[in-house]
């Protein structure tokens, strides 16, 4: 009873994040009952995600910062923006979006489907008015016979555009890459540093506390402390949209709000106060920057965080000790074994 | 957004090797992007396009028709000459060709650069271009 006891309270004292997990190759994607995969609504959803009529001014679609050439992500510090604005985070990558349990660096979605229609309303990103883009697509016949076709019968919904969107986006799957290959038995199928680098991963680096299952992340949210960009705290457009998101998610200050409070504006809880959502890792070497800011251009940086033991005042990491041969393997790992196939692409023809 | 600084940046660090093409492409719903687009290919005509661009930049939103104006006179331009070729549309044929060309492209969004054919889109620090400037001018036959 004594020894069952001590598991208990062993078991209450782990850390959020602080044991490590399994990492797991690559298996099949999850597809919710409600919404089956078929090829029409993948293709109908391909449409959709590179069609500018999803933003209020035609400039913009899902793929202006979810680019294929750039990782499904843009490649810039703080993401593309609606024309005058300024967005205020990372556009993450949509490569293995299927496994996450909640979407958005703050989580504020648990699904694609509902994760689709945040940024056509947003003010910063695509400025769409729903009901209009309803009809804006309804008025394309090409649309409303793939509407009928995909979803039985020929009725433009923003939840069918949303549903097909996100069928399109658990297409995108890192496949293949070296470390599926080794976990699945083949010794060979990292390089030898590479190896080096997977064990620094697993053991003395800590990252697998956090980066673990299929895409290497454990769907949780951890105040790191990482920096804020000094540049980015300057710019009055980026406050006018810190302080709208804040506003929208009755942040009661959200007048006076100067910095990105994470998590903390969905769940209200004070632990969640700048806490943002693990990242997968998958691919990493093509989605730079990186952090929910972008602050870091390289992987090199974000080692160098790590290994220090993350930001000031922080309480979820402890300095790492790795040697600058250490900090090279982790980094080989990252790039090699992380890199799977080339994700095949080709661009829809928009009706 | 300012790539201008960057841009000059790149055409110190490869003198001779850069030639940069400037493409208007001011946007639909902005009230003054049309004549601010104007003001630049203006001072332009007297030789001061970059110093131009740079005010635009800087004092955006205050675009209007007597800022411009104004804006001119600071540059010590030729006030009369500029005020009536904004006033003229003297360069609406080129603006229009221009974004003709951009939407024939797909391209809508400012700043976006090609170099060599590479598109790049948005604003990027300096060593963004730098390293496909580089690879571009390492090409066999540059």
């Amino acid at each position: 009873m004594r020894k069952i006891a001590w598991i208990f309270l062993v078991a209450l004292c782990l850390p959020l994040c602080g044991f490590a997990g399994q990492l797991e190759s690559i298996k099949d994607v999850p597809i919710p009952q409600q919404n089956p995969q078929t090829p029409a609504k993948i293709e109908l959803g391909k449409k959709l995600f590179f069609d500018r009529r999803l933003s209020g001014d035609g400039t913009m679609s899902c793929a202006t910062c979810h680019d294929p050439q750039q990782g499904y992500s843009d490649g810039l510090e703080i993401s593309l923006s609606y024309p005058t604005t300024r967005n205020w985070r990372n556009s993450p990558t949509l490569i293995g979006v299927a496994f996450q349990k909640y979407l958005f660096h703050d989580g504020r979605a648990s699904s694609l489907e509902e994760q689709a229609l945040f940024p056509m309303m947003s003010a910063f990103e695509m400025n769409q008015n729903l009901d209009f883009m309803e009809e804006e697509i309804r008025s394309v016949p090409e649309y409303v016979a793939e509407f009928a076709e995909v979803f039985g019968d020929p009725d433009v919904t923003r939840e069918r555009i949303a549903m097909a969107i996100a069928a399109f986006e658990r297409t995108l799957i890192s496949r293949d890459a070296p470390l599926d290959r080794f976990l699945s038995g083949n010794k060979k199928g990292l390089s030898p540093e590479a190896v080096r680098g997977y064990k620094i991963f697993t053991g003395k680096g800590k990252c697998s506390e956090c980066h673990f299952g299929v895409n290497l992340a454990d769907d949780r949210f951890h105040a790191l402390q990482v920096q804020e960009n000094p540049e980015h705290l300057k710019d009055p457009r980026i406050a006018a949209t810190r302080r709208f998101v804040a506003k929208v998610f009755h942040f009661e200050g959200y007048r006076t709000l100067a910095e990105d409070p994470g998590r903390y504006l969905i769940t209200k809880d004070q632990k969640d106060w700048r806490a943002f959502k693990t990242p997968t890792l998958r691919e990493i070497a093509g989605t730079a920057p990186y952090m929910h800011n972008g602050i870091y251009a390289t992987l090199d940086e974000v080692i160098e965080f790590f290994n220090g033991g993350g930001g000031t005042g922080n309480a979820a990491l402890k300095p790492l000790q790795l040697t600058p041969t250490e900090k090279g393997q982790l980094k080989v790992f990252l790039e090699e074994g992380l890199t799977g196939a080339p994700i095949r692409f080709i661009y829809p023809k928009i009706p | 957004m300012a790539a201008g600084p960057t841009v000059k940046q790149i055409l110190q660090t490869y003198p001779g090797k850069i030639r940069l093409v400037i493409k208007n492409y001011p946007y639909k719903y902005r009230d003054f992007a049309r004549v601010a687009a104007e003001a630049s290919l203006a001072a332009k005509d007297q030789g001061k396009y970059w110093e131009m661009h740079d005010i635009l930049i800087a004092r955006s939103p205050k675009l209007d028709r007597v800022s411009l104006i104004a804006y001119a006179g600071e540059l010590g331009l030729d006030v009369n000459k500029f005020s009536e070729s904004i006033d003229s549309g003297k360069h609406a044929k080129e603006i229009d060709g221009d974004v003709q060309l951009a939407e024939s492209i797909d391209l809508f969004n400012t700043p976006t650069f090609y170099i060599n054919g590479r598109q790049v889109v948005g604003e990027r620090p300096f060593d963004y271009f730098k390293k496909i400037i580089d690879e571009e001018l390492h090409q066999p036959g540059r």
